[in-house]
């Protein structure tokens, strides 16, 4: 995305306060299309705003900026600046867990699940580092053809084409929310299920991304906004993946184990909840 | 859930035998410790023949009661005769060295497979040689329709029994790739049977593929099969591995005549 550089003086992007916005002279937008505006008021000062805080009442100037009478919060936007952090965050989250999913996937498959998601959320990274310009729904869907193509045994094609999926949900368009978000995880999830089958019940990923967006529609449903929603399906899919202790896997490698799968959690369902875990930590930080 | 227990009427078998074996199956599945009263519910047992089945079952170590919650699990001798069945198991035996050497010599995991009613029962299992951890697989069930290992058997059957198996659906979906359409299964196998090999394609496991061969014995039946398993991007890069496909066919060849296949039975 192309970042406005701040237009006088200062260093970065700051956030203005609600109050000075408000007050005359009014605000003009002098570039800027979408988040991050910069906004010069008064006659020297300037100022960028970022996400999480939008200009309404705007009118239109010359060149394509706005004078801008009022600043008010606006929900956290969906945008490829989210979606960067939710996947770099989410890789950090996934070494961090490796040995630990690792471990949990030595007692009912082939002990390769830590390994094979950090390999795998590394590339991405990598990958995304070097890829710019991208939009939110570009990025996830890039993010989960480097899975596909680059994890090894179910995670790589299972999570690799959810994300695929729901990049290709969310598009690129500027303004997505948490409305967006919640539509392009449920095309996620259907991808899930249409390459693995499984339902609820099976002992699989999906025991904790159902609830999880459950939890997050619900949520947004009350009115709650994305940080709120986030948080709630991370909750839920938490709880989601703790519930496949006492299951007997019906789905995947596992289910070769019969009864014996039954007490240990779900390594896929235990990836699902750290992701969505993130995904919460990075809306309640850009809220 | 009352099973042969409730229903003495078949000629010539035991009720009490059984009763036992029922009481046994049940500590095999479902929640592994079973009070009596559970047990005399689920089975339709009156709880003091229950419980007397137990006591003797116990007296020949084939259930033990927890000490702490007095419910009932299976004991040691279980474990006993099920690596007897393993031992004793022809094609398992003939299949050890087969199967080693066609792991060592393609670099993946091997199993060897028996028919049992729909599903395979893996007899024989050798971890890819790469180090990793890898669980056993022995013991698994699969439903013959959703891996190699069954549609290599299947094919090879009588005319009446293959419609017998593919009138036996619904078949099950283990991965949205599952062929279930028991039209398709039969071109399937019609395939198997021309090329003298099987494969499938993440149809049992995500990520997963596998190629086997049949294994036949004197008279020329299929006793089992055998097959290579792994990652989908190293078995079937683009269609299945024509590498693999030859070791795997050699292999159930080889097998096939340590069973007394002759020459014309060790087809394919």
């Amino acid at each position: 995305m192309n970042h406005p550089s701040p237009c006088h003086g200062r260093p970065g992007p700051v956030r203005l306060p609600v109050s000075t916005a408000s007050q005359s002279p009014p605000l003009r937008v002098v570039n800027g299309s979408y988040g991050p505006y910069c906004v010069r008021y008064g006659r020297t000062r300037s100022v960028v705003l970022y996400a999480g805080v939008g200009l309404t009442h705007g009118r239109r100037g010359p060149e394509g900026g706005a004078d801008v009478s009022d600043v008010l919060p606006l929900p956290t936007p969906v945008d490829a600046a989210f979606i960067r952090r939710w996947i770099r965050d989410a890789a950090d989250e996934i070494a961090a867990n490796r040995d630990y999913l690792t471990q949990l996937d030595a007692a009912i498959g082939d002990a390769d699940h830590g390994i094979n998601m950090d390999r795998g959320f590394s590339a991405v990274v990598t990958d995304l580092t070097a890829a710019e310009g991208l939009g939110p729904g570009a990025l996830l869907t890039r993010a989960g053809s480097t899975l596909v193509n680059r994890v090894g045994g179910a995670a790589g094609p299972l999570f690799g084409s959810c994300f695929r999926d729901a990049g290709a949900e969310l598009g690129d368009g500027s303004g997505a929310g948490a409305e967006d978000l919640l539509r392009a995880l449920h095309a996620g999830l259907a991808a899930i299920q249409r390459l693995g089958a499984a339902i609820e019940g099976d002992k699989t990923i999906v025991d904790a991304f159902v609830p999880a967006l459950a939890g997050f529609e619900k949520e947004l449903r009350n009115g709650g906004a994305l940080d709120a929603s986030a948080s709630r399906a991370a909750v839920a899919a938490r709880e989601g993946a703790r519930a496949t202790i006492p299951m007997e896997a019906r789905k995947g490698r596992a289910s070769y184990l019969g009864q014996r799968s039954v007490g240990h959690q779900d390594p896929g369902a235990t990836s699902t909840a750290l992701l969505f875990g993130v995904l919460a930590r990075v809306a309640g930080r850009s809220a | 859930m009352s099973e042969a227990a409730s229903s003495p009427e078949r000629r010539g078998t035991i009720q009490s035998v059984e009763r036992a074996a029922s009481i046994l199956k049940a500590l095999g599945r479902g929640s592994a410790r079973l009070g009596v009263t559970e047990i005399s519910e689920q089975l339709g047992l009156a709880k003091g023949t229950a419980y007397g089945l137990l006591r003797t079952l116990e007296a020949q170590g084939m259930v033990e009661q927890d000490a702490d919650t007095d419910k009932y699990r299976l004991g040691p001798a279980m474990l006993q005769l099920g690596n007897a069945f393993l031992d004793n198991h022809e094609l398992r035996g003939r299949s050890l060295l087969w199967a080693d050497s066609l792991a060592s010599r393609v670099g993946e995991a091997v199993r060897v497979g028996v028919l049992n009613g729909s599903t395979v029962l893996v007899v024989h299992h050798v971890f890819r040689p790469d180090n990793s951890v890898q669980i056993l697989e022995v013991g698994a069930s699969i439903p013959w329709h959703a891996c190699a290992l069954g549609r290599a058997m299947v094919a090879y059957l009588g005319e009446a029994e293959v419609e017998a198996m593919l009138g036996a659906g619904p078949f099950e979906l283990l991965t949205g790739r599952t062929l279930v359409d028991p039209v398709e299964l039969e071109s399937v196998l019609i395939e198997v049977a021309t090329r003298g090999i099987a494969v499938e394609d993440q149809e049992a496991i995500v990520g997963e593929a596998e190629i086997a061969a049949p294994v036949f014995d004197h008279r020329g039946h299929p006793v089992g099969s055998i097959g290579v398993v792994g990652p989908v991007e190293r078995l079937h890069p683009d269609g299945a591995s024509p590498s693999l496909v030859t070791a795997v066919k050699e292999t159930g060849r080889g097998l096939s005549r340590d069973m007394g296949a002759g020459r014309l039975a060790a087809r394919g």
